[in-house]
């Protein structure tokens, strides 16, 4: 569970409940606050008074991801009173939640009580949630066999929320009132059961996940952390933080697991806690990826369920296209009834080629050679979309430009804000635009898929093919891009032909793919490392200095640890071994000030001015590829790169870690143990000494 | 005039093999208002129909209407699932690669495959 200043979040898969801290639900445009599943808000009111006054907290403890306890006192208008009486209340969502409440009286006299729950339900989509759209279908709610039911119908699309107590209670249609009378030192309890149901839809439930009294997690025994056969590597090195960071990153990333509809046995890491707990194309496939040293099961689920899903026809709509990847999938009313266009979206252009380079890792591995031969139609698909889509002026690059012009991305890179894509001038670029990592990513993925087609496809001639294009791509993308005055690669070629000039973090995406040339590296690495780029704590998406660059912008000036991992690994690539572990410690140092739970991203205020990172406001915490980060950059300073059979453990540690070992890495080799002793001084890499050592 | 629920599933028996549907192996019934029950074997995209069997791995409800509309690309499945006008029960896996199916280029006019106009 996650808890910030005034709100608490408990989850299980796509079902969650953000209360305040004293378990009421009292939704309003600014506080989001309710009972979620499938993207729909199944209470939007939950209030508990006791004699006509909301408790105050005491305590809130969060004991697990699906489980809170909230320690309350009667409202006195003060909390410096002595309280005679206590209201605990625990709740364990799934299916709903199920929610104990128990009153304890520690007067010597009887007392008698009103207690009541006000509950209400509006149905929002999650897409509604903050826009505060009317609804388009009617609402009704209805007493029976004692318990109430709130619902929606929109033709024949239904969603109800039943509300029943164990204890007698008197219900009408806004809540449940209860007349409790309890001896001196007395208790009195009640289980209140609330269920979510979804009409024609599969998902309808009659029961909670969870009974009176469950704590432990049941269900989502699926969800416990060491699953049969996925041990997870254990981690010690001289630096504490470093297993804290370790540990929250492997326990989020367990949080963070998503179970699709059509695959109910196997988790798959969704993007974002609470707000994005669904199948993302990118955030899903990257965050496999990052965690691959550390098990494979989330990476091969996540091929699956995007396989399954792949594109196989036109859909201006959804931005759909043969044998493209899907982008999001969401389950709400606006997504039913085609106002959203999430059934599923189709809207980026790096997530295609990004699922060849991840079914291929996924084999370097595992030597899984079944899940290769399995999604061969699809990777080819796959392939055919770089080419024949991908590529929509013929150029030999991919470019986007989204077909749904209402309601579709208008960037379908990573950056996928509007206004992300500038010149150095600060103006906006024109579309199609071809970003410079997406041409990476496809030199990438067709080197890739040639080794799976000699091996595994036994198609020597497609492999040729393949080598014979990316060798090509690579040639003339080294020409096209390359800013010859300013020595670093375009952020793009726009709608115009254009070179959109700004420096960003995107060119250390290209080392990671492998497409820049030797003779430019050195002069890539020099930008990434210099003082416009390198914040200290990481390098930012865009250039201090540049027209479009602000420490505080989403895509323009914030450093994100999913693009430094990235980055890291892309140095290490080239034999930037101290580079590489210098954007690891710092970002690992950058961690420290979050309990080891790195946000989405933090602020490109350089490192001497705040000298702590200033975390960029999101919604969602954790994030699963910020989760993944650290995971990664310990796979770039261990060196870590499966060859044939072997793993090849190749480390160079920062000083600060020590001695660093990592045992038990699973593999095709079975377990194989990494360690090594920290000798990389990292506060002197890059040819600037770090803030803190002046 | 043809039948539009007709040709679709003439023409998946014409067909034989699907390479869209290598991945799956199983049986689906399509039990379509005013239309009856269609049954399609899969086995690793080889595909069999009949109006008639005892056993099916995943069952389709629709009207009539809805899945001509399918057929001839003017419906979504995915959306006209989670609309509540279409029933699953069983495998939804299967159901989701099936659905790859629609549109019938032949029936509904609409070529796929084709770039985006410019």
């Amino acid at each position: 569970m996650t808890m910030s200043d005034r709100t608490i979040s408990i989850l299980e898969g796509n079902n969650f409940v953000v209360s305040d801290l004293r378990g009421d639900i009292d939704a309003s445009p600014t506080e989001p606050l309710g009972l979620f599943a499938w993207d729909t808000r199944f209470l939007s009111r939950w209030l508990l008074t006791v004699d006509g006054q909301r408790p105050n907290v005491l305590s809130t403890d969060d004991l697990d991801y699906f489980y809170v306890q909230f320690f309350l006192v009667p409202g006195t208008g003060t909390i410096y009173v002595d309280a005679d009486l206590s209201i605990i209340r625990k709740r364990a969502v799934g299916n709903g939640f199920h929610e104990d409440l128990t009153i304890l009286n520690h007067k010597d006299q009887p007392v008698d009580l009103k207690v009541r729950i006000e509950a209400a339900a509006d149905f929002a989509d999650l897409f509604e949630v903050k826009d505060a759209l009317k609804k388009k279908g009617e609402f009704y709610h209805r007493v029976e066999n004692d318990r109430l039911v709130l619902g929606y119908r929109r033709e024949k699309f239904t969603r109800e929320t039943l509300i029943a107590a164990s204890a007698r209670a008197d219900i009408d249609e806004h809540g449940l009132s209860f007349a409790v009378h309890m001896e001196p030192h007395g208790e009195w309890t009640t289980c209140l059961e609330v269920v979510t149901g979804l009409g024609g839809f599969g998902e309808y439930h009659e029961e909670t996940t969870y009974r009176h009294g469950d704590q432990r997690a049941r269900s989502n025994v699926k969800m416990s952390l060491k699953k049969a056969g996925e041990a997870i590597p254990r981690l010690s090195s001289d630096w504490p933080s470093l297993q804290v960071t370790y540990h929250r990153s492997i326990i989020d990333l367990a949080a963070l697991r998503f179970y699709a509809m059509t695959l109910p046995e196997h988790a798959l890491p969704a993007a974002g806690l609470p707000w994005f707990m669904t199948l993302f194309g990118r955030d899903s496939m990257i965050a496999s990826y990052q965690a691959l040293p550390f098990g494979s099961n989330l990476a091969i689920t996540t091929l699956r369920a995007l396989a399954q899903r792949q594109g196989t026809r036109i859909d201006d709509f959804r931005d759909e296209e043969p044998g493209k990847i899907l982008h999001e999938a969401r389950f709400g009313e606006m997504t039913a009834f085609e106002e959203r266009p999430h059934s599923p979206y189709y809207g980026a252009a790096d997530v295609t080629p990004f699922f060849l380079i991840l079914l291929d890792e996924v084999e370097r591995w595992t030597g899984n050679a079944e899940l290769a031969r399995q999604l061969e139609l699809e990777a080819r698909a796959a392939l055919r979309w770089i080419d024949e889509y991908g590529d929509r002026n013929g150029d030999g690059y991919v470019e986007y430009s989204r077909r749904n012009k209402e309601t579709g991305l208008e960037n379908q890179c990573w950056k996928d804000s509007w206004n992300s894509i500038l010149f150095a001038d600060g103006t906006l670029s024109r579309l199609p635009r071809a970003t410079c990592e997406i041409q990476g990513y496809v030199y990438d993925a067709k080197m890739r898929s040639a080794r799976l087609a000699r091996e595994f496809w036994n198609d020597p001639a497609l492999a040729d093919r393949l080598e014979k294009e990316a060798a090509e791509l690579k040639r003339r993308f080294n020409q096209d891009f390359w800013l010859k005055d300013r020595e670093f690669f375009a952020l793009a070629i726009d709608g115009d032909g254009r070179k959109v000039d700004s420096l960003t973090s995107n060119i250390g995406h290209l080392l990671w793919s492998g497409i820049v040339d030797e003779d430019k590296v050195e002069a890539v690495v020099r930008h990434l490392m210099g003082p416009r780029l390198y914040s200290g704590w990481g390098v930012r998406t865009m250039a201090e200095g540049e027209g479009g660059y602000n420490p505080i912008g989403y895509h323009v000036g914030t450093v994100w640890p999913h693009d430094n991992s990235f980055i890291a690994m892309g140095l290490r690539r080239y034999g930037y071994r101290e580079e590489a572990a210098r954007v690891a410690m710092n970002m690992l140092e950058a961690a420290t000030y979050f309990k080891g739970r790195l946000p989405e991203a933090f602020a490109g205020y350089p490192r001497e001015l705040t000298e702590f990172p200033v975390e960029y406001p999101t919604a969602c915490s954790p994030q699963a590829w910020a989760s993944g980060a650290p995971l990664l950059l310990l796979r770039a300073i261990l060196g870590l790169e499966p060859i044939g059979d072997h793993l090849i453990v190749d480390p160079a540690i920062p000083s600060t870690l020590g001695r660093l070992e990592l045992l038990d890495i699973p593999g095709r080799w079975g377990h194989i143990d990494a360690f090594g002793r920290g000798r990389v001084d990292t506060s002197v890499v890059g040819g600037k000494l770090q803030p803190g050592t002046l | 005039m043809i039948d539009t629920t007709q040709a679709f599933f003439e023409h998946l028996a014409e067909r034989g093999y699907e390479p869209l549907l290598h991945s799956i192996s199983g049986t689906i019934q399509w039990k379509i208002q005013d239309a009856g029950n269609w049954f399609v074997v899969v086995k690793n995209g080889k595909l069999t129909t009949s109006r008639n069997m005892a056993q099916a791995d995943c069952v389709c409800e629709c009207s009539k209407e809805d899945f001509d509309r399918m057929v001839m690309g003017k419906q979504n499945p995915t959306t006209l699932y989670f609309q509540g006008k279409m029933k699953i029960t069983g495998d939804l896996e299967f159901v989701q690669v099936f659905q790859r199916l629609f549109p019938d280029e032949s029936l509904s006019g609409v070529e796929q495959g084709k770039k985006e106009s410019r």
